[in-house]
């Protein structure tokens, strides 16, 4: 069946009643892909891209809030640079008008520019269900390649990012465009000095490398400070070689990425 | 024709196929289609070497749609293709060697249908050693792919004493070069249709030689080559990879046996896993100078990947020992090369056959002499660059050796004396490089190459000529038609062009081997000549004067000498059909060359002409991730007469971008005999974004043999591109890059590994 709620309710009632059986549609740039090469099975799609009022961006304070329906072109020209640089490396212009936050978010993928950008930006997700909605920081939603904490009947409503902060993006694919990442890094420090760090490609989920983010929240962006980070994020990142490039690139190239997004945002 | 007699050879006419191209009006192999058509799939090999044990269809045949599998005991021939061996299976008989070796072919009533019964057909196998690499093909007792052995061909070229020379010169280097396997990633997929017209079976599909193909299709399925016609679509793209047979065979035996009109499509994975690839090739280069860097020797070992079957490997071995010096003069030569089977794609023709790789190999030893020397690579260049009347390696002589007219045509262009030293920041370097080619046209080596041409002037007086050439979206028949045009001062937007059908053309020759302008323009030109001088042999009898004493001057034939002489074209023409006069002439264009001997491998006439080429290149690296920015290229190309410049700006400015991606990005990684980067997800082509601003530059030195002084441009803008590149890149890191592609990983372990070297 292909299901169009027109409403955030109804798509939620719908997930509840399909569970495991029912599929959310956004841009279906991942989803039909996966189907197309039959790697995914769908018996129920749950079209959400009919509901208002999912796709817009909402300031509070210092926080920006991202609706699940809002696409990649969208958000390329917002004021976060770590956020518009991502989102403007998706694809190509088509699949950047289609893809959505909340697609590549469901994905999962280790390779997501976009999720690595917001787990940069210290993001939060917004979940819902018919039992009611909770907020986990975003780090926490991935668990594995295509794999998230979501509960059958739930669904991603919004992600919520630190607007207030400096950032940057760095991704080094084998093209200019429409090119799965090798790797790529994005980093932001907040107005106290707080650092948060994502990296893509290099584990098994996007990465939010805490151990070099500790090291320079403490000891601040000297250069030697960016150096032990820089190596920090070397040791937590897991990567395997696949024909796109080796463990040992993407591991030095963790190094190299952190030291100079961190260096840019002194 | 109004006004000024306007000319159609230097003109940039625009073809008459681009606006549908442009609109997608176009309807390509995998557009055609007709009632109650059936579709066929292909049964792939499981493994990439095994015995097959046991075959069976009935599973498949129970699905519902499915109306036939046919296998090799349905094929009344040879059951085999290949453009040199004829030993690639259509359907496998007791082993599979590659993991695009087809079992069956499935017919059904929807695609769906025949998907389905697809992989519905069982086969078993028993797994055979897999020959993964050419050290596994030259192993001791490996396993032999083929009877014979491991070993395709080799060739070789000895000239002087390589060995005496490089013991006596100044320096010496010796460096190894690896290229990758490349995939000609044309963006029109194998696909087509055949169908029944009474007892013959007509096939359209794509290929690059319509009239070798009709006779190979009839030799697999035992059939005499009037029962089979071949019609070729519009194709979008070659490069090569249509030289061998695709899906030709496999469509006709289905509307051969069923009676019905059956079409197929490869979608791109089936693409890259079945189709041949450029030859990956491991070469050692050991070249010497004296100390004023003047080239004495070369000493050249080659190792070609041929994967599971011959396809045109042993002539691309061939092209690429007898380039293996290139433009150079170097008076001592010893080159060995090698093709090798491996359980890998088969491995064949691609824009450059084998010379392109040894452009790499030349230019990269070239520059590492220069350094060695101490000497600027542009000095170290003209200092041996073959010259008019020069010979190359092979012992022909050059009458018209254009390399150095191309290299300053580059080189000016480029503004190189006034390049930029400066880094655009801390971490990123700036690099120029220039590389310099040559290219044998047409295939040489004394294989009978001719093409052929029939002109003649329609019921309706329209000027037509009939090639069997193919246009894979080079715009061949809008040459073909600005040299007809030419003769009769007829604009070519009024020639009428009927190609590539077998049914009704000449055989011309393939579209490869950068032949065409060459070959079916000198044909062209021979049969409008003959229909011209038919035409004022008409109009003289008509008129009452000497056929010399007469001119075609815009749409009528005039007096030269008496000026109240003049009448319509048209009306000559119908005047001389109804007198019984032939206005119609099929002419042949076969040049000779000549076969290089066993003993030395040279000849005096190995091809008919070469082309030059040169290439500047600007990039940008950053030293700590190794990624590669192409920012400028300048190509300058000698085509001898560009008969179409903006055609030929087109052909160098394509070559360029594909030679880019060869240079950096594209490669086809095998492991184990499997493709693991068999898509376009995967395989990465560089897109607009990757290509910089390309300047094409148009060098005009007439060629003695081609027609208005044309060459061709072809292959030539690929070969030249990648070299430059990596040059660029050397420049940049300070370290030579000798494997393409030139990846950003494989670019920052050169430049980390020798840092690595200087810590220690
Ligand atoms: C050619 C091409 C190039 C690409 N290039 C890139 C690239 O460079 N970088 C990159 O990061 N990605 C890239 N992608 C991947 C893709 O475009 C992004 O991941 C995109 O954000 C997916 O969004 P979508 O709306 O299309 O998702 P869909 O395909 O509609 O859905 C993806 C998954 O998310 C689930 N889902 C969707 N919405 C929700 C929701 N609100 N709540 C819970 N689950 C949900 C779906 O059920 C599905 O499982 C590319 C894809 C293609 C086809």
């Amino acid at each position: 069946m292909f299901y169009r709620p027109e409403s955030i309710d109804e798509a939620l009632a719908l997930k509840s009643r399909l569970g495991a059986h029912g599929t959310f549609l956004a841009g279906g740039t991942d989803l039909v892909v996966g189907i197309r090469k039959e790697k995914t099975r769908v018996e129920h799609f749950i079209d959400l891209t009919r509901i208002a009022g999912l796709d817009g961006v909402y300031r509070d304070r210092d926080r920006l809030r991202i609706g699940a329906l809002c696409t990649h072109a969208a958000l390329e020209r917002e004021a976060i640079t770590a956020l518009a640089d991502a989102c403007e490396t998706v694809g190509g212009p088509q699949i950047r008008n289609l893809g959505t936050i909340g697609g590549q978010l469901g994905t999962a993928s280790p390779a997501g520019d976009v999720s690595v950008a917001l787990i940069a930006l210290d993001a939060d997700c917004e979940i819902a269900s018919v039992r009611g909605t909770r907020t986990i920081a975003l780090a926490d939603l991935f668990v594995g390649p295509g794999r998230t904490v979501l509960s059958p009947d739930e669904m991603l409503l919004s992600v919520s990012i630190a607007a207030d902060r400096k950032s940057a993006f760095y991704k080094i694919g084998k093209r200019d465009a429409v090119a799965i990442s090798l790797v790529m890094a994005a980093a932001s420090v907040a107005p106290d000095g707080a650092v948060s760090i994502g990296l893509g490609c290099v584990a098994p989920v996007p990465l939010r490398a805490r151990l070099a983010e500790a090291h320079v929240r403490e000891h601040g962006l000297s250069d030697d400070a960016i150096e032990r980070a820089a190596e920090l994020a070397m040791s937590e990142a897991s990567p395997i070689s696949d024909h796109r490039g080796s463990a040992e690139y993407r591991r030095a190239m963790c190094a190299t990425l952190v030291r100079r997004l961190l260096r840019g945002l002194r | 024709m109004s006004g000024a007699q306007q000319h159609n050879i230097g003109r940039s006419v625009v073809r008459p196929d681009v606006r549908d191209k442009v609109t997608g009006a176009t309807r390509f192999g995998g557009d055609l289609c007709g009632p109650e058509v059936l579709s066929a799939s292909v049964v792939r090999a499981a493994h990439a070497h095994a015995k097959v044990i046991r075959v069976d269809f009935s599973k498949a045949k129970a699905i519902d749609g499915v109306i036939a599998v046919l296998g090799r005991d349905d094929i009344k021939g040879t059951n085999r293709h290949g453009l040199i061996k004829r030993d690639h299976p259509v359907f496998c008989d007791e082993r599979v060697r590659y993991r695009g070796d087809a079992i069956a072919v499935v017919i059904a009533t929807t695609p769906e249908a025949a998907k389905l019964g697809r992989d519905a057909v069982e086969v078993e196998y028993e797994a055979l050693p897999v020959i993964a690499t050419m050290a596994d093909a030259q192993a001791d007792g490996a396993e032999r792919i083929h009877e014979f052995g491991n070993v395709l061909a080799t060739q070789l070229i000895r000239k002087g004493d390589a060995a005496k020379a490089l013991g006596e010169s100044d320096v010496v280097v010796t460096r190894t070069f690896a290229m990758g396997g490349v995939d000609h990633a044309f963006l029109d997929l194998e696909a087509g249709y055949a169908e029944m017209d009474g007892d013959v079976v007509t096939i359209h599909a794509s290929g690059q030689w319509v009239h070798e193909e009709r006779r190979l299709i009839a030799l697999a399925l035992g059939l005499p080559v009037e029962r089979v016609r071949i019609v070729q679509p519009p194709t979008g793209g070659a490069f090569g990879g249509r030289e061998d047979i695709s899906i030709q065979i496999y469509l006709g035996l289905a509307a051969l046996t069923l009676g019905k009109p059956v079409r197929m499509q490869y979608t791109r994975e089936e693409s890259m896993v079945a189709r041949h690839k450029r030859h990956p090739m491991e070469i050692e280069y050991t070249l010497g100078a004296t100390r004023d860097g003047t080239l004495t020797a070369a000493k050249v070992i080659i190792r070609s990947d041929e994967g599971a079957y011959a396809s045109t490997g042993p002539a691309v071995l061939r092209k690429a020992v007898s380039h293996c010096t290139g433009p150079y003069r170097v008076p001592h030569v010893e080159a060995d090369g090698v093709a090798l089977f491996t359980n890998n794609c088969p491995t064949g023709a691609m824009r450059g056959f084998g010379a392109c790789q040894l452009a790499i190999a030349y230019e990269g030893a070239v520059l590492a002499v220069a350094r060695e020397l101490g000497m600027d690579v542009v000095e170290l260049k003209k200092k041996n660059l073959v010259r008019d009347g020069d010979s190359i390696t092979t012992g022909q002589v050059i009458p018209v050796a254009s390399a150095i007219d191309c290299l300053d045509a580059a080189l000016d262009r480029f503004h190189w004396n006034a390049r930029r030293k400066d880094h655009p920041a801390p971490h990123l370097r700036r690099g120029y490089g220039v590389s310099t080619i040559c290219f044998g046209l047409g295939y040489g080596d004394g294989y009978p190459d001719a093409s052929r041409a029939r002109v003649r002037f329609a019921e309706d007086n329209v000027l037509e000529v009939y090639s069997g050439g193919v246009d894979v979206g080079q715009g061949l028949h809008s040459l073909l038609a600005q040299i007809a045009g030419e003769e009769f001062g007829i604009d070519a937007s009024r020639v009428r062009v009927i190609a590539s059908d077998t049914a009704l053309t000449p055989e011309s020759g393939s579209s490869s081997a950068t032949r065409q302008t060459l070959f079916s323009g000198n044909a062209v030109k021979l049969a409008a000549g003959e229909v011209h001088r038919q035409v004022m042999d008409a109009a003289a009898v008509m008129l009452g004067l000497h056929w010399e004493d007469l001119a075609i001057k815009g749409d009528r034939i005039v007096g030269i000498h008496h000026e109240n002489v003049a009448t319509p074209l048209a009306f000559v023409l119908s005047g001389a059909r109804a007198r019984g006069f032939t206005l119609d002439s099929t002419a042949v264009y076969k040049p000779r060359t000549v076969a290089p001997t066993d003993q030395s491998g040279r000849s005096p006439r190995a091809f008919l002409t070469y082309m030059f080429g040169s290439h500047a290149a600007e990039v940008i690296v950053d030293i700590e991730t190794g990624e590669v920015r192409v920012e400028r290229i300048v190509a300058a190309h000698d085509v001898g007469k560009a008969i179409n410049p903006r055609e030929v700006e087109g052909q160098i400015e394509g070559g360029v971008a594909q030679g880019l991606g060869m240079a950096l990005m594209e490669e086809v990684v095998t492991r184990q005999g499997r493709i693991l980067n068999a898509s376009f997800t995967d395989y990465i082509i560089p897109t607009i974004l990757d290509v910089p601003r390309i300047e094409a530059v148009i060098v005009e030195r007439a060629d003695l043999e081609g027609p208005h002084g044309a060459r061709g441009v072809g292959e030539p803008p690929l070969i030249g591109a990648v070299p430059a590149i990596l040059a660029a890149i050397s420049d940049a890191i300070g370290h030579p890059v000798e494997q393409t592609p030139a990846t950003a990983e494989r670019v920052w372990k050169i430049i980390h590994q020798d840092n690595a070297e200087h810590l220690t």
